[in-house]
């Protein structure tokens, strides 16, 4: 109990201080997730509409495999990546490996599951008498699409919710590929990781608190958008 | 579509960007600089845990304006991530897996910079009655106190790291088949770092080995004392070595080749001896030059400059 | 001008549509009445596009529609309104506006149409109004306008006010009957309320068991239906077997349950046959006096008298036979019915319907 109430107090004089090792790890955190849920985001939701809408033999077993992708373990999203990434690997003359780029891409894949699951949860979750009004109304392929999505809106932002959660508060990926470098590749997850097994406790609870805090800060945002 | 949605869409996509693109100020480092300018090093926990590391890369920068970085895993996991050319230098402390990574082809030009002890740490009552017997004397007197007395256990790192290395050999030097002690029930596999693995020794009030740098690093959170040390088994001898160039052409050779003189040259060596002095009393690691005998290896290791 | 030529539809080799053809005129309000369950449904959905059919097609003034892709003209020249009434989490003004969205229209024009659909369904005003708040009532005049507003030629409805109140219902019908003289819009719909159809149709087809069985009018269907099904559907209250005994004068007589019925037929002498007649056609006398020109007349004792709304029913046994016969309530009070009465009904030969038995 000391060490939370001590990570409390730690949590608010890092803030107030805007102790520049945690701002920086904080910024970082920020880059590195918000890109990697843009970018899912982008892959994820259009897929999930063309396998919603489209019909093809083996497509109940696709759902069920994106839905089983959920419980990757974050370390083995991070090892398979950093197989990719690795200078022996397929793609390492990106060189991304031990970079903020490479966890952007670590982090995209083990969300892209998750968003394009919810997705289609969201999409399948509509009305049927929805599809036959657009479609009766004499939607294009591409207007049946763009009016499911926005009907299903909340849903979507749900599951960009879930998705941006994932992201920011793994660490398997993170470490395997960034290194948890200092002032490189350090994010509040990585940071926390090391002070634990450092056995500076409040400091990580600390962390914690402020990860927390960001999320909480992007929630009430997200609501406050749904509600205009 | 227009109102909100778009609006949330615009945000996302404005604050990808945004977030991206843009370094706030001048408190973030930019993102991923991967040229001729950067080295990485695969190193150990036990040497990054006194961030010696850190004040040595600053000092490099500003002689060769260089950027370093280093990785700190376990040792078997650096030597893994320098066969996949994804390091350039490999700092460890383990003499017989960097003679196979060398002789494998894959390290080229070892020099040792560096020496400290492990240590045997465990509870100041000491069950097992270790204090003031040898290295291999100690771990025999745990295998056989821990035979009647539960109290006494040992916690191993069990993670590849030089550390574990060194355990695994003292368990042998005392006459015993490891694979026999592993699966004792005294004895305890943290499968983590030398941090973790004390803490854990600490919560069970048993023994464990660690490396010098690394106890007195967090020594002050554990109520453990150190009960056998400075003994010629227990030493400790860390070395540096580049990546070969012919098994990965990728390598950034000419930096890799002026790190390994920095870490042997005489501003270096004298920092290692003053530091950690002031807190440890003794320096975190005994420098390497002059230290040949002791260390077992010779001269020319620790002190040929690298063409 | 619409042809359905020969629409079958099978689900899982279950013949669901069972082969209807039929023409519609321009401008006419065709309605399909029948019971649940019995295809309605369905036809209407592949009338509307959202269904292929497993054989047949349908033509659009000559044009055959079935198979087109979407985003066809003449696929877009049809519309369709469902049972369950559907918004889009939107505002009533997006919701109307969807359709011509999606045809490319500019914001200007939008903005004109929806805004004068608005008014025409009543519901001025309401364009920022989240759409998923209004009543069942409001949500389907959305749904009308909003198909509406695209201009199509054929309007289908799927059974638009079953789940409405009575009030909203005759909005909706209101608005139908209006966009079907205003725009001259051919209106297809179903409903499982025939007096809805009496209401709405200028032609009425009876579906069942995925055919139409009978098609005309909806006089003809009232007075003319053409087997024991459609007569049972359409309410007819007294349903009777007999045999033809005798043909005079253009005329067969009946034998049922012991008495004698006089009806219009040439049906041949021996034919087992079910009359049909109505309720409201049958007149209650307490006394044997005059029964104007009534042919038909049959003594009996009143078993039941059952109020329905501002008439009653009135059951009447004449050894096996029962008779329903309708009355106001007025004349159950002056003429002081009470079950036990000995009471004489009358009804004109015209009134009675002889139909084939089926087994």
């Amino acid at each position: 109990m000391n060490d939370l109430l001590a990570g409390c107090e730690t949590a608010i004089r890092l803030i107030l201080t805007a102790d520049p090792e945690v701002l920086n790890i904080t910024i970082r955190t920020l880059q590195i997730t918000s890109s990697s849920v843009g970018i899912s985001a982008i892959f994820a939701i259009p897929l999930g509409a063309v396998i919603t809408f489209r019909n093809f033999y083996g497509k109940r077993l696709l759902i069920s495999i994106i839905q089983t992708l959920y419980a990757l373990p974050t370390v083995i999203v991070g090892l398979l990546c950093y197989m990719i990434l690795s200078r022996s690997g397929p793609l390492g003359e990106l060189k991304w490996l031990f970079t903020p780029y490479g966890m952007v891409f670590g982090q995209t894949i083990l969300i892209i599951p998750i968003m394009t699951g919810l997705t289609i949860a969201a999409l399948q979750g509509i009305d049927p008498g929805i599809t036959d009004t657009i479609r009766s109304l004499g939607a294009s392929h591409l207007q049946f699409l763009k009016t499911h999505l926005r009907e299903a809106r909340f849903a979507i932002m749900a599951a960009i919710i879930v998705g941006f959660s994932r992201a920011i508060s793994e660490v398997g990926t993170a470490v395997m590929i960034g290194g948890n470098i200092k002032g490189h590749t350090r994010v509040l997850t990585t940071a926390i990781s090391l002070q634990t097994s450092m056995g500076n406790f409040s400091l990580s609870l600390a962390l914690g608190i402020i990860l927390l805090a960001i999320a909480l800060i992007i929630n009430l945002f997200m609501s406050f958008l749904q509600n205009r | 579509m227009n109102g909100s949605f778009r609006m949330c869409i615009i945000v996302l996509v404005l604050g990808t960007i945004l977030l991206v693109g843009g370094a706030l100020a001048e408190k973030v480092e930019s993102l991923g600089e991967h040229n001729a300018d950067r080295l990485l090093i695969a190193t150990t926990t036990s040497l990054d845990a006194t961030n010696l590391l850190d004040l040595l890369e600053e000092k490099f920068k500003e002689q060769t304006g260089v950027t370093v970085e280093h990785v700190a895993v376990g040792t078997g996991q650096a030597l893994e991530i320098a066969k996949n050319c994804d390091a350039d230098i490999v700092m460890v402390h383990d003499r017989a897996a960097e003679d196979k990574f060398i002789d494998e082809g894959y390290g080229k030009d070892r020099r040792v910079f560096g020496y400290n002890y492990f240590l045997l740490v465990g509870p100041e009552q000491d069950p097992a009655h270790v204090t003031g017997l040898n290295g291999t004397a100690a771990f025999k007197a745990i295998k056989q106190a821990a035979a009647t007395d539960p109290r006494v256990v040992f916690v191993s790192r069990g993670d590849n790291s030089g550390t574990h290395s060194r355990e695994k050999l003292l368990w042998k030097k005392a006459g015993y088949d490891y694979a026999e002690v592993n699966a004792s029930a005294w004895y305890r596999e943290a499968g983590a770092g030398m941090g973790q693995t004390l803490t854990m020794t600490q919560e069970l009030q048993g023994y464990t080995l660690t490396d010098s740098a690394s106890w007195a690093t967090y020594e002050s959170n554990l109520s453990l004392v150190p009960l056998v040390g400075n003994d010629e088994n227990f030493l400790n001898v860390y070395a540096v070595m580049r990546v070969n160039e012919e098994k990965c052409p990728d390598v950034n050779t000419d930096i890799a080749k002026r790190w390994i003189n920095f870490m042997i040259s005489d501003e270096v060596q004298d920092i290692l001896s003053t530091y950690g002095v002031e807190k440890n009393g003794v320096p975190y690691f005994n420098p390497g030059r002059g230290s040949a005998d002791v260390m077992g290896v010779t001269v020319e290791e620790t002190s040929d400059k690298v063409a | 001008m619409i042809e359905i030529h020969n629409i079958t539809k099978a689900f899982d080799g279950n013949l669901v549509v069972t082969g209807v053809s039929e023409t519609i005129q321009k401008g006419e309000i065709f309605t399909i009445i029948g019971p649940s369950g019995q295809g309605k449904t369905t036809l209407l959905r592949i009338l509307g596009l959202l269904e292929r059919p497993t054989s047949g097609e349908v033509l659009l003034d000559g044009i055959s529609v079935t198979g087109l892709p979407a985003s066809d003209p003449n696929r877009r020249r049809i519309g369709m309104v469902f049972q369950n009434p559907v918004v889009f989490k939107d505002s009533v003004f997006h919701n109307i506006a969807i359709g011509l969205r999606y045809r490319g229209l500019p914001k200007e024009e939008i903005r004109k149409k929806v805004l004068q659909k608005l008014h025409e369904i009543g519901l001025s005003g309401y364009e920022h109004r989240n759409a998923t708040t209004l009543s069942g009532g409001e949500k389907q005049r959305v749904s009308l306008a909003r198909v509406m507003v695209t201009g199509p030629d054929v309007l289908i409805l799927d059974e638009p006010t079953a789940n409405l109140d009575p009030v909203s219902t005759e909005v909706i019908e209101d608005l139908i009957r209006y966009y079907n003289r205003v725009y001259n819009t051919t209106v297809i719909l179903s409903t499982h309320d025939m007096i809805q159809g009496q209401r709405l149709a200028d032609r009425v087809a009876v579906m069942m068991n995925g055919r139409f069985v009978q098609s005309g009018t909806i006089f003809t269907i009232f007075t003319r239906p053409c087997s024991v099904d459609v007569a049972k559907f359409i309410g007819i209250g007294n349903i009777i077997p007999g045999t033809i005994i005798r043909n005079e004068e253009g005329l067969s007589v009946i034998l049922t349950h012991g008495s004698l019925i006089h009806a219009i037929g040439t049906f041949p002498v021996g034919t087992k046959v079910k009359i049909a007649i109505r309720p409201e056609e049958i007149t209650i006398h307490t006394g044997p006096d005059r029964f104007s020109s009534a042919r038909n007349v049959i003594a009996g004792t009143i078993e039941k008298i059952m109020p329905i709304g501002i008439i009653s029913r009135v059951s009447v046994k004449s050894g096996d036979l029962i008779l329903l016969a309708q009355v106001t309530w007025q004349s159950v009070r002056e003429l002081d019915l009470r079950p036990g009465d000995r009471v004489y009904l009358s009804f004109k030969v015209p009134s009675v319907h002889i139909m084939p038995d089926e087994p």
